[in-house]
């Protein structure tokens, strides 16, 4: 019994042929005495060829359609910006001023004990990673955006539908990483100003608020045991405020 | 958030970087439909798993295994997402995965082009692989399909290097007696083990 037990520890190794030399011998007398852990052997030795000899075949899945673009737009992006950290791509300033801002606005938070800044930078760096992900030309359904959140996450969320007067596209719904945790992010596309973005943090309570940071624009409210934030540049077009209140109006 | 970061020199060494980072895409979908069993959820895994890899990228010890890196990433999402989104799979603990022995739900997506695939590849290797249990499918794939170290394996799914090999010496067991089996049906009994 303790035989086969110690020699079932090394398996793997011996057949992996990774097993110190020391320890050989001890194994293949064992195994030449025992028939049961000899079949395991076999067996083990079977399974790892097979999968060896059809390794090359296993890997060759085929790619979906718009992955491997999206990918290499993510290593353009990256390779363009150089080995900075992914912070540092929010501000108009690089290098030591963004740090110095950045720095800033994480004091202004402890300072004053809101953290209302700090949300905003945060969003703000995901509204700038996750515009580079969606395709600017894609359109979504606010149905099937919503339809997705719910099954996909269980997030029920009333997503407000492209708006031809704000001449704003719903582009689509995914899952962002807050230092909180998940939450809801839905994507627009303005003509005239870029990406837009919206969030939603369930169970949570604000006052409103509006805050510039770093080039862009949060504006915070809650609704309904919920606080959206609505992201967009800085600069704000009579559209871009037009979006902001139908936005505001919609979001539940 | 502001650690200091060591910065490499030159935009000759992005690219480098980026590049290699690029060429595993497609080993890391196979991994990635390997974990998720489901195209499109592969595929949010490998572009999150990316996003990831780039933002991290300083953090990348040059000289290392990158591959095993950019696999870490991509287990560590692929937890983070489970946690969150809390599906029909339950996490198990590790002596609950040793002693477990039934077999998960079939793959959920079979599209068109996919079964054409497999029926151009081994078809039942695909199939016995994708009915072993999670835990034994990931450890032999990454170990005879990726080839990564014990050391690594353990790294990416966070157990220790001994339960790495003991799953790796069940998986290979199922795996050749499901393949050798005559008939289709539950799972073989694995001989040998006390």
């Amino acid at each position: 019994m303790d035989d086969c037990q110690r020699t079932a520890a090394r398996v793997t190794p011996y057949v992996d042929g990774v097993l110190p030399d020391r320890e050989r011998p001890e194994v293949e007398r064992h195994l030449a005495e025992c028939p049961p852990c000899r079949r395991g052997a076999e067996a083990e030795q079977g399974g790892r060829s097979v999968l060896r000899r059809c390794a090359t075949r296993l890997k060759a899945e085929p790619l979906p359609p718009g992955l491997r673009s999206r990918c290499e737009a993510l290593a353009g992006e990256y390779a363009r910006r150089g080995t900075r950290p992914w912070w540092s791509a929010l501000a108009p300033l690089t290098g030591i001023a963004a740090l110095v801002v950045f720095a800033g606005i994480l004091l202004l938070a402890l300072a004053t004990r809101r953290s209302d800044a700090l949300l905003a930078a945060q969003l703000t760096a995901d509204h700038v990673k996750c515009a580079k992900v969606f395709l600017p030309d894609a359109r979504a359904e606010a149905a099937a955006v919503e339809r997705d959140l719910e099954n996909k996450y269980g997030w029920e969320m009333h997503v407000p539908p492209s708006s031809a007067e704000a001449a704003v596209t719903l582009l689509g719904g995914r899952r962002c990483l807050y230092a909180e945790g998940p939450l809801p992010h839905v994507m627009y596309q303005s003509v005239d100003a870029g990406p837009v973005s919206l969030f939603r943090l369930e169970g949570v309570t604000r006052r409103a608020s509006d805050i510039v940071t770093l080039g862009y624009r949060c504006r915070i409210w809650s609704r309904g045991g919920n606080t959206y934030v609505l992201v967009t540049p800085e600069r704000q077009t009579p559209q871009m405020m037009q979006f902001a209140r139908y936005v505001r109006a919609e979001a539940r | 958030m502001l650690r200091r970061v060591r910065h490499t020199t030159g935009p000759a060494d992005a690219d480098a970087f980026a590049a290699e980072v690029l060429g595993l895409l497609e080993p890391l979908f196979a991994t990635a439909l390997r974990l998720t069993r489901n195209r499109s959820d592969a595929e949010d895994l490998v572009q999150d798993t990316y996003v990831r890899a780039f933002r991290f990228a300083h953090r990348f010890a040059r000289g290392t295994n990158l591959k095993a890196w950019l696999y870490t990433i991509l287990y560590n999402t692929w937890r983070n997402r489970r946690r969150e989104a809390s599906r029909d799979t339950v996490e198990v603990d590790s002596e609950r995965v040793e002693q477990a022995a039934d077999v998960d739900g079939p793959l959920a997506d079979d599209n068109p082009e996919r079964l054409l695939l497999r029926a151009t590849l081994d078809a039942e290797l695909q199939a016995a692989l994708d009915e072993l249990p999670e835990a034994f499918r990931q450890a032999v794939w990454l170990r005879d399909v990726e080839e990564f170290s014990y050391a690594e394996i353990a790294e990416m799914l966070g157990v220790p290097i001994g339960t790495v090999m003991s799953r790796i010496s069940r998986g290979r067991r199922l795996l050749f007696e499901r393949l050798s089996a005559s008939a289709p049906g539950p799972a073989v009994e694995v001989a040998g083990r006390r």
